[in-house]
């Protein structure tokens, strides 16, 4: 077991330097120079000897390989550098951005899950009743519509129309709960709005599947009561495959949230990633790309070793 | 818990209150709150990082000179300037100017800043133009003379430039530190991507002002969800209206629009691929194109067509005539091709980004525009960043650009067609005209109003007959906000971007 994980972890690391190197090469490969396009904002002519002092400055004027191996070097110190736009640590933009991703997609996952399971488990109930068929169409609805499409709608809405809402933006928890809950709304409930539907799916697929279980005719043929039936044995057993694709989903979430940021301009980690992309702003681009990938890595290499220590065939594979 | 109907009858009578949930943070008495377009990358007050940073260093910042909402000039740290010859200016400053430390501006201040913006390490987007002072002279603590190493009837306009704000040579230096001001704000705080606090500053210069206690910037980069702010009341002002909501605006007796032609778009040209060195061709490509499509298309009618150089109509150096001088006239397009040896046009490309719409549509009106007289054009819609750069290093045949002069003197058009500066997106390649840079010369050395009127005319003519640029659209540039405030004024022409000085005579409520 022992070298086993030690070759995951291995594996992983070699990932994580694969998805660095593809990073740093494309980024730079990519048309398009950070001190030019700092120094052209607004449309104006930049001065040449400006942009090559700035060029020299941020060390682009060195080949290549030379800023490949300083990256590697600073990587490996844990150092993902600083923006070229303005100096600020991309560690200091990574820890400030990404809770705040990650609470959007977290409220988006435990919505679907508050929605998504009892109403799946309802609609398998009562499948094929009226119930389950507006159910169903519903969650396909969700699925179709795109996510920019529910998220104007529910700003020309509550922001626009009733005006119940702010149109969007954020404020620190710690500043001011209430408000920073407001906001924090609509953003979920778009994020929330393709999770549940899968959830919804996932959960009516899996109930409809337990209930024709040979346990579960045995648990009625023991006289034991619907509803304990129901909790204990038919959703117990349903919900391990939905609880696995809603971790998926939400792991693919984490750089899928761009729109729903950016229409609620929820300063999440897709907006930095998206300006450092249009700017050229290298380091800021392979730091949060890089980000995202460990995240990814260490989600499979946690999966991979609960599998691995619940089930001896998989590590002796 | 099963829904009844009861409950839901109850839920029903409830949703009206949910009006009363206070879901926005209460207004806070004087402070305005402004709907930036996009976060400031950089409020470094040298370095040029676009126009949302340009309307925050107006807060913070002032130099010795500023445009007043007539767009003329008027003393800001210096009370008075003269030209005492030609290459002569001297600027008496104020004896109340204060840095926001509290230190007094003096001649040697404003000296080391104009070193400071020349030294061979500076990214001041003004280094050329420091560079061309010759010497500074300060005979006292409130008189700087500056020499210039020829002479120049344009400087004062440099210093009224948001890229030319002076700053304390005692700042803080280092990461995260920002130069200190003399402007009528104070940043106190900003959230990074999110907003930036400014608190009034008590002692600034001018007695009464500003008026607000504060202005709490938060920036919206979807220009959809900037207008829904203002109009759902979380923000009271906003920059940047895009051009589709304008008419709404206008229609919302909550909400008042303040918009201005100003920026406009351009072809340019690179005058080393086949026929467009040849100044006929880029002639019929100025008459073939139909600008009120571009207006329609790009802007939804908000801007109007440009025909000739991008002289505003209130400019002294306007020529009606001269401005429509490439209005459209297929039939003059065709004759120009058969003239330079193509009677049945050529093939070339376009190149323009797909990043923002209104270089895309206006690039697919230029390629329907230039296939009805002949010319076939592809069109290369990359992002904006390898737009630019592909821009810089001269890879395209006939470029899409958009921009605005540096203030609203005809010597701003030297960015555009002086074909002996660097190579630059913003202008043709490979392409000089020696009249025009002898008459931008003139021009900018000339003190003698009528005399530089005609150096203008002549230039505006010659520029017609050989086409460096190609004008085609202005665009109209709003703000848009709410009936209470106060004061704010968007500036005509080249100087819209510059509006942001207006907010320390701005109030609310």
């Amino acid at each position: 077991m022992l070298l086993w994980t030690a070759r995951r972890i291995l594996v992983s690391l070699v990932l994580i330097w694969i998805v660095a190197t593809v990073v740093f090469t494309v980024i730079h490969l990519v048309p398009g120079d950070p001190a030019e396009l700092l120094l052209s904002s607004g449309g104006m002519a930049p001065d040449p000897a400006a942009v090559a002092e700035l060029r020299e400055r941020l060390g682009l004027d060195r080949p290549f390989l030379v800023q490949y191996g300083d990256f590697l070097g600073r990587l490996a110190r844990g150092d993902l550098g600083a923006s070229m736009i303005d100096d600020h640590p991309v560690i200091d933009e990574v820890l400030l951005r990404l809770p705040r991703t990650l609470e959007l997609i977290a409220v988006g996952a435990v919505l679907a899950v508050v929605i998504g399971i009892p109403v799946g488990t309802e609609a398998a109930l009562r499948r094929g009743t009226a119930f389950d068929r507006a159910t169903s169409a519903t969650a396909a609805l969700l699925l179709a519509v795109p996510i920019f499409v529910v998220g104007t709608l529910l700003v020309l809405v509550f922001a626009q129309w009733l005006r119940w809402m702010p149109a969007g933006g954020y404020v620190p928890l710690a500043q001011d709960p209430w408000q920073h809950l407001t906001l924090l709304t609509m953003p979920a409930l778009a994020i929330a709005k393709g999770l549940v539907a899968v959830v919804f799916r996932m959960t009516r697929a899996a109930v409809l599947d337990s209930l024709s279980r040979d346990f579960v005719r045995t648990a009625r043929a023991k006289g034991l009561s619907p509803t304990r039936i129901l909790v204990h044995h038919v959703v117990r057993n349903a919900i391990i495959p939905v609880l696995t694709v809603l971790a998926l989903h939400m792991g693919t979430l984490l750089g899928g949230t761009v729109l729903v940021e950016y229409v609620f301009n929820w300063p999440g980690m897709s907006t930095p990633l998206l300006k450092a992309v249009e700017a050229r702003d290298y380091p800021m681009v392979v730091g949060i790309v890089l980000t995202i990938s460990v995240l990814f890595v260490a989600l499979n290499l946690v999966m991979d070793l609960v599998y691995a220590a619940l089930d001896p065939r998989i590590r002796h594979a | 818990m099963t829904p009844t109907r009861r409950s839901l009858l109850a839920a029903g009578a409830a949703l009206p209150l949910l009006r009363a949930w206070p879901a926005r943070a209460q207004r806070q008495p004087g402070v305005l709150r402004f709907g930036l377009s996009s976060f400031p990358p950089s409020i470094q007050p040298w370095v040029n990082t676009g126009t949302a940073a340009a309307t925050v260093k107006l807060l913070i910042h002032r130099g010795l000179v500023s445009f007043a909402p007539d767009g003329s000039l008027r003393g800001e740290l210096a009370e008075s300037w003269s030209n005492d010859s030609p290459t002569t200016w001297t600027f008496r400053l104020r004896e109340n100017a204060l840095f926001q430390n509290g230190d007094r501006v003096t001649a040697e201040d404003i000296r080391w800043n104009l070193e400071q913006m020349a030294a061979e390490r500076s990214t001041a987007y003004y280094r050329a133009q420091a560079q061309r002072i010759a010497r500074i002279e300060t005979p006292d603590a409130r008189t700087v003379r500056i020499v210039t190493m020829e002479p120049m009837v344009t400087l004062p306009l440099w210093f009224a430039n948001y890229h030319m704000m002076m700053v304390s040579p005692r700042s803080p230096t280092g990461a995260g530190t920002l130069p200190i001001g003399a402007g009528p704000f104070v940043l106190r705080g900003q959230e990074r991507g999110v907003a930036l606090d400014l608190e009034a500053f008590d002692r600034y210069y001018k007695p009464g002002l500003p008026r607000l206690r504060g202005i709490r910037m938060v920036a919206y980069a979807d220009e959809n969800l900037r207008v829904a702010a203002l109009q759902a009341g979380d923000v009271d002002l906003i920059e940047y209206v895009p051009w589709q909501a304008m008419a709404s605006i206008e229609a919302d007796p909550k909400l008042r629009l303040d918009a201005t032609d100003g920026p406009f778009m351009y072809l340019v040209f690179n005058a080393t691929r086949p026929h467009l060195g040849d100044a006929r061709i880029r002639r019929a490509i100025a008459h073939a194109i139909k600008r009120e499509e571009i207006v329609k298309a790009a802007f939804f009618g908000r801007g109007s067509p440009l025909e000739g150089l991008p002289l505003t109509p209130g400019s002294t150096f306007y020529d009606s005539d001269l401005a429509s001088g490439w209005r459209y006239d297929p039939a003059r397009a065709r004759a120009l091709l058969a003239e330079a040896g193509v009677p049945n046009g050529f093939t070339t490309s376009i190149l323009s980004t797909a990043q923002y719409g209104m270089h895309k549509d206006t690039a697919e009106v230029v390629q329907q525009n230039l296939a009805a007289v002949g010319i076939q054009a592809e069109l290369r819609l990359p992002d904006w960043a390898t737009r630019v750069t592909l821009g810089n290093r001269g890879q395209y045949d006939i470029a899409v650009m958009g921009t605005t002069t540096e203030n609203n003197d005809p010597d701003g058009l030297s960015t555009l067609i002086d074909g002996s500066l660097a190579p630059s997106y913003v202008r043709s390649i490979g392409l000089r005209v020696p009249r025009i840079e002898e008459l931008l010369a003139a021009g900018r050395a000339e003190f003698d109003e009528g005399k530089r009127r005609a150096i203008y005319a002549e230039l505006q003519r010659i520029a017609l007959a050989e086409a460096p640029i190609v004008g085609l659209a202005w665009r109209s540039q709003g703000y848009a906000m709410t009936p209470d405030v106060k004061g704010f004024k968007a500036l005509a022409g080249a100087l819209n971007f510059f509006s942001g000085i207006t907010l320390e005579e701005a109030s609310i409520g």
